[in-house]
């Protein structure tokens, strides 16, 4: 494999100018794949939604199966007339929504998507891969809350404000539990690297500390504010919630970028927990290559489903319930669960 | 620039994807100037508010409650913040050989009293209704 002998060789004469010219490759590639797959995921969840309601969901708009349903969308929402409340912080109701956007890229730059299997050997598709990425990765899918709070607080709306209250008691409740979770994990892996957190993983993490998986998904479905963790947005109670104001594709951004991170957010959790792209490889030619991304890109159409499944069965919580179960239950249990990936961690790993 | 890389090369691409994530949608919003119609009045740019004027401004006086929730926030934020260094310390298993001590390796017994310290605090906070929602 001479290429990838001289590209490795590249890296490490030219490291400044290695970094510089992934990130504009990786920038462009990967902002364009995943805002792709969060459409795809918007379309999947409402077909999925109409489902398990019985109904028949997007079914007009390109073909039987609704497909340019997103496109139509983008198209209305780009036409509509662009309203500014007038008594809104005109220059922080602008930025939420770009902000939003910044966060969302910020942790798809140290996202493993995937890896290729070449010559025996995986080499991980990441841009930034960070001694602490899963620890950075963390750190920044809770920059969404600082875009919540902008959005709700710059509206001047009282309904967008107390929605960007219940949006940061609700995160910061879970926002520990979430950590001491991905530290439980890093204690197991014997790294903060998501490549080595995956690679170490012989057996599933989901398995090796199941309290913890548990705790992780309920932290990570309250960090994306999905339903029964969406008090920022509670519509039969406060309307809309953060973006009550906000229409057009300003609204759009904003929702575009719960899907973002949602998607974002489920490979997270399969790197983590479920064992990323590791599986047996694929033995046809061109299908061994790409047969780890085969492999993560099921488990993360497997997590994405089952978030669409929480949101068709569960109800919504109080927002008092919700910070309870957070201080009270999640936080001792994860700190429990790191005592065991502890103990366990350094006999067994 | 030879040589092995630095912490601060894996910063760069970190810093492309900042500009590219603020680029699309400032380019949303340059689009929607041209594209989309601009015809404000007094009603559409009105706050929402039941149908009704709104009443008096929404920066509202909150509960002090959430500011006990933060307190406790930063405490136990700052503490899961120490357990990261700890983590690169036991990470290492060179370290964790040199400290092998009998059955129990050192840093897991001070992590654990570390923890159980947490827990305790956590305990007085949720005895003294420091977390109770009103």
């Amino acid at each position: 494999m001479d290429i990838i002998d001289s590209i490795s060789q590249f890296a490490t004469q030219e490291p400044a100018l290695f970094a510089l010219i992934i990130g504009i490759i990786g920038a462009a590639v990967i902002s364009g794949v995943v805002n792709v797959g969060a459409m795809l995921v918007i379309w999947g969840e409402r077909k999925v939604l109409s489902d398990f309601c019985n109904r028949f969901g997007p079914n007009r708009v390109g073909g039987r199966w609704g497909i340019l349903q997103l496109g139509a969308d983008a198209i209305k929402l780009f036409t509509k007339e662009d309203i500014i409340p007038g008594d809104a912080d005109k220059g922080v109701y602008v930025w939420a929504p770009i902000v939003a956007s910044m966060a969302t890229m910020l942790v798809a730059a140290a996202i493993p998507f995937g890896a290729l299997h070449i010559g025996g050997k995986d080499y991980p598709l990441v841009v930034a891969n960070m001694d602490i990425s899963a620890f950075y990765v963390e750190a920044a899918l809770s920059l969404m809350a600082i875009a919540v709070f902008m959005a709700g607080y710059s509206s001047n709306n009282k309904y967008s404000i107390l929605g960007a209250f219940r949006g940061i008691a609700r995160m910061i409740a879970y926002e520990v539990p979430m950590g001491v979770c991905v530290i439980a994990v890093a204690v197991m892996a014997h790294s903060l690297n998501l490549v080595e957190i995956v690679q170490s993983q012989t057996l599933w993490y989901a398995f090796a500390q199941p309290l913890g998986f548990v705790i992780f998904v309920i932290a990570l479905i309250t960090d994306l504010g999905r339903i029964p963790f969406d008090q920022s947005e509670a519509e039969e109670e406060i309307i809309s919630g953060y973006n009550t104001e906000y229409s057009g594709i300003r609204w759009g951004l904003l929702y575009f970028q719960e899907y973002n991170n949602a998607l974002l957010g489920s490979i997270l959790l399969s790197l983590l927990f479920l064992g990323g792209w590791q599986g047996p490889i694929i033995p046809i030619p061109i299908l061994d290559i790409i047969s780890p991304l085969i492999w993560l890109f099921m488990k993360v159409v497997i997590v994405l489903w089952c978030l669409i499944w929480v949101r068709a069965s569960l109800f919504r919580l109080r927002i008092d319930q919700v910070t309870d179960l957070g201080w009270k239950w999640m936080l001792p249990l994860s700190l429990l669960n790191l005592g065991w990936a502890a103990v366990v961690g350094s006999y067994f790993a | 620039m030879a040589g092995e890389p630095m912490a601060v090369d894996y910063y760069i691409p970190l810093i492309i994807f900042l500009i590219v994530g603020a680029i699309v949608p400032i380019a949303a919003l340059a689009a929607i100037k041209i594209i989309a119609p601009n015809r404000p009045t007094r009603q559409k740019r009105s706050i929402y508010e039941g149908g009704l004027r709104p009443i008096r401004d929404a920066k509202i006086q909150y509960s002090v409650q959430y500011y006990l929730f933060a307190i406790v926030f930063v405490i136990f934020d700052v503490e899961v913040l120490f357990l990261y260094p700890w983590i690169y310390v036991y990470a290492n298993r060179a370290m964790q050989n040199f400290m092998a001590f009998g059955l129990m390796n050192y840093a897991v017994f001070e992590m654990l009293l570390f923890i159980l310290v947490l827990l305790i605090g956590l305990i007085y906070a949720i005895k003294k209704e420091a977390l109770r929602w009103v």
